[in-house]
């Protein structure tokens, strides 16, 4: 097998508040090849910014790692120092953070900002990094480059400022670029956009780590779909075998939402219940609440993540036994 | 772009100009509708009726209130603020030397406030919870909350008359503007570190220096390039309006440490009921603060783009 662009195994990250340790992440494992698009869906809190986080070495205090790995082709980042990690940072691992009106420096050009990347990463001539990122604006689709470098964010739409975030986190080549809910604020058009702009960045030879809460998203751009709940992967399949074959109740509850979505029916398909409280979990399976197939072992234990195909896993106990018969 | 950039400035030209007016007739009105008639006061108590009749109409003062205004405002364009009454020498000879002496102390404070207060608030921010920060916003508490009069005998013991390393009060040179200047700045600089502290944490905590940081920054490098312009705006603002503070707190510290300043001119020209002097000296501190005002405004507009269209 060829050697993965990031590999995460067992990853706990945590934060450390008053009111105890919030596990925000929680055994998560994922592999992301080159140039595959990898998506990662889940209710809001479930951590999925976190995940991106801990691989971008940019966890807030009080959070931190707790333990496992995260290997960029095969280099550990989880013990680099943070000098090492700034100079990984933007050059091979970039983010495209979740909101895109804030994201950007308010009294500083555009232009200035993306062009910064360059100059930080590379020893190149003034003139030449800002070349470098008029080409990379045009790529992204911003109309009349030369004018907008010139611009400050808030003259730009929202679909050109994330579109700016974008031609930021592409313009060293990364070799890995985790974009946290790209195009939730954005309207449908440039949504489908920003889509066909991030599947020909993959196309181009990058890894990309989608996150979203919107499984059609997710559909249209991912070859592998991570599941998350509360802090846990707890299913992970290929996009065609998760719509085709879903296991996890939860996963087949977010499914139902997004049908109900497309059939525009009346009555919008949730799944009844809240996300518990990641600072005092429930013992057994953290979906127990919510799930309509619960059975007592549920309650008690905690299910393992378990292998039901190729690369199908899931995370439950009536998985389990289905498996077994 | 050029062309309402210009006219944003010609507008609050216009402002200020228009508030120069303003305060100037305020003064003018309030002035005269002090009880007793100043020229009699000048004359003292045996002065006969028609003297004072006749000096009050060789001042003019026998004219209507606005007619005696507009005769001021014309004079005061020419430099001519009238003649002081108590000291028998045109105004504008007077205000000029100590205007020139309280800018100088109000400039020695501005430096020491500013200087001291991002310092203290920025080491403060970043080392937000050790003994650092609270150390220095204990000095600053401090210094919001003393008097300025009590912090300027405090410092005049200490440091003039116990160690001797200063002189005690009077100008004779520079060093004479040091304990002047931390008294009158003191106070400024503790409301610009507190300013300056709770800005730069607040803007750390934005998502543009998440993204800045994700881009391969050094912290330091995120702190100076992306927070602290950002982090900046509020405080000059602040800054500007202090300086107007300044003006005001240096009448007291001119009286203490003897500085022959605008401040302790207009002290003696309200003892004296010296109209036209204290006019001069209103009118002049008007201007600076009126245009403290309008310079911390360009200054606001060149720094955040946001305002910059719409001003
Ligand atoms: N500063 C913090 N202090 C304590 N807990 C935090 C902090 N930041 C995040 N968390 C916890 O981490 C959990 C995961 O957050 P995360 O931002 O990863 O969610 P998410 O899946 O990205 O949600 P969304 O879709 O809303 O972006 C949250 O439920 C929250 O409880
Ligand atoms: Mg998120």
């Amino acid at each position: 097998m060829t050697q993965s662009t990031l590999e995460v195994s067992h990853l706990y990250t945590s934060f450390f508040s008053e009111r105890g340790e919030i596990k925000a992440v929680q055994d998560v494992s994922m592999r992301i090849g080159k140039g595959q698009v990898v998506g990662v869906v889940g209710e809001s809190g479930c951590g999925k910014s976190m995940v991106a986080r801990s691989i971008m070495g940019l966890i807030k205090k009080p959070g931190k790692i707790v333990s496992g790995s995260i290997l960029l082709d095969g280099q550990e980042l989880t013990s680099l120092g943070e000098n090492e990690l700034c100079k990984i940072r933007g050059k091979d691992v970039s983010m495209v953070f979740q909101e895109p009106m804030t994201s950007l420096n308010p009294t500083m050009r555009v232009g200035l900002q993306v062009q910064e990347v360059v100059s930080i990463h590379e020893n190149v001539s003034k003139e030449e990094a800002r070349q470098r990122t008029l080409a990379i604006l045009s790529a992204v689709g911003i109309p009349e480059v030369k004018e907008r470098y010139n611009a400050y964010p808030h003259e730009l739409s929202g679909g050109l400022r994330q579109r700016v975030m974008i031609a930021m986190a592409m313009v060293m080549r990364p070799r890995l670029l985790i974009a946290d809910e790209p195009t939730t604020a954005l309207d449908a058009t440039v949504e489908a956009q920003i889509i066909a702009l991030l599947r020909q960045l993959a196309d181009n030879g990058t890894s990309v780590l989608i996150i979203s809460h919107n499984l059609g998203v997710i559909a249209q751009l991912a070859d592998h779909v991570y599941v998350m709940y509360a802090g846990h992967v707890v299913e992970s399949a290929s996009v065609f075998e998760l719509f085709d074959n879903p296991l996890h109740p939860y996963t087949l509850g977010l499914l139902r939402a997004v049908s109900s979505l497309r059939s525009q029916s009346k009555v919008l398909q949730t799944i009844p219940g809240i996300v518990p409280n990641l600072a005092h979990l429930p013992v057994g399976c953290s979906f127990a609440p919510r799930c309509d197939k619960c059975m007592a072992r549920c309650t008690s234990t905690q299910p393992e993540l378990v292998a039901v195909g190729s690369g199908h896993e899931v995370r439950c106990h009536l998985t389990k036994r289905v498996d077994a018969q | 772009m050029r062309g309402s950039v210009a006219q944003g400035v010609l507008r609050r030209l216009l402002y200020a100009l228009i508030a120069i007016v303003g305060v100037a007739a305020l003064v003018f009105v309030l002035l005269r509708m002090v009880p007793g008639n100043p020229v009699a006061t000048l004359l003292g108590e045996h002065a006969d009726n028609e003297t004072v009749e006749r000096i009050s109409s060789s001042l003019g003062l026998d004219q209507p209130l606005p007619v005696q205004f507009a005769n001021y405002l014309l004079g005061a364009l020419r430099g001519d603020f009238g003649e002081s009454y108590t000291l028998g020498k045109p105004v504008s000879e007077l205000i000029g030397p100590a205007f020139v002496n309280t800018l100088w102390l109000a400039l020695a404070a501005a430096l020491v406030a500013w200087v001291v207060g991002i310092a203290c608030g920025l080491f403060a921010a970043i080392r937000k919870g050790t003994i650092v920060d609270r150390l220095f916003m204990g000095f600053s508490l401090l210094g919001v909350s003393l008097p300025v009069f009590m912090v300027s005998m405090l410092l005049q013991y200490v440091f003039a008359r116990y160690l001797h390393w200063l002189p005690v009060a009077g100008i004779s040179d520079w060093t004479g503007y040091i304990l002047p200047a931390i008294a009158l700045g003191w106070g400024s600089a503790g409301s610009i570190a507190r300013l300056v502290r709770s800005s730069i944490i607040e803007v750390l905590q934005q998502d543009y220096i998440d993204t800045a940081r994700a881009k391969g920054r050094t912290n330091s490098q995120v702190l100076v390039l992306h927070a602290l312009r950002n982090a900046m705006l509020p405080v000059i603002t602040l800054m500007a309006m202090q300086f107007s503070g300044l003006l005001s707190g240096a009448v007291i510290t001119e009286t203490v440490f003897s500085i022959n300043g605008i401040g302790r001119l207009s002290v003696q020209a309200i003892a004296g009921r010296d109209i036209p002097l204290l006019q001069g000296t209103t009118l002049l501190c008007t201007f600076v603060i009126v245009m403290g005002n309008l310079a911390a405004d360009l200054l606001y507009n060149v720094c955040d783009p946001r305002v910059r269209k719409g001003a």
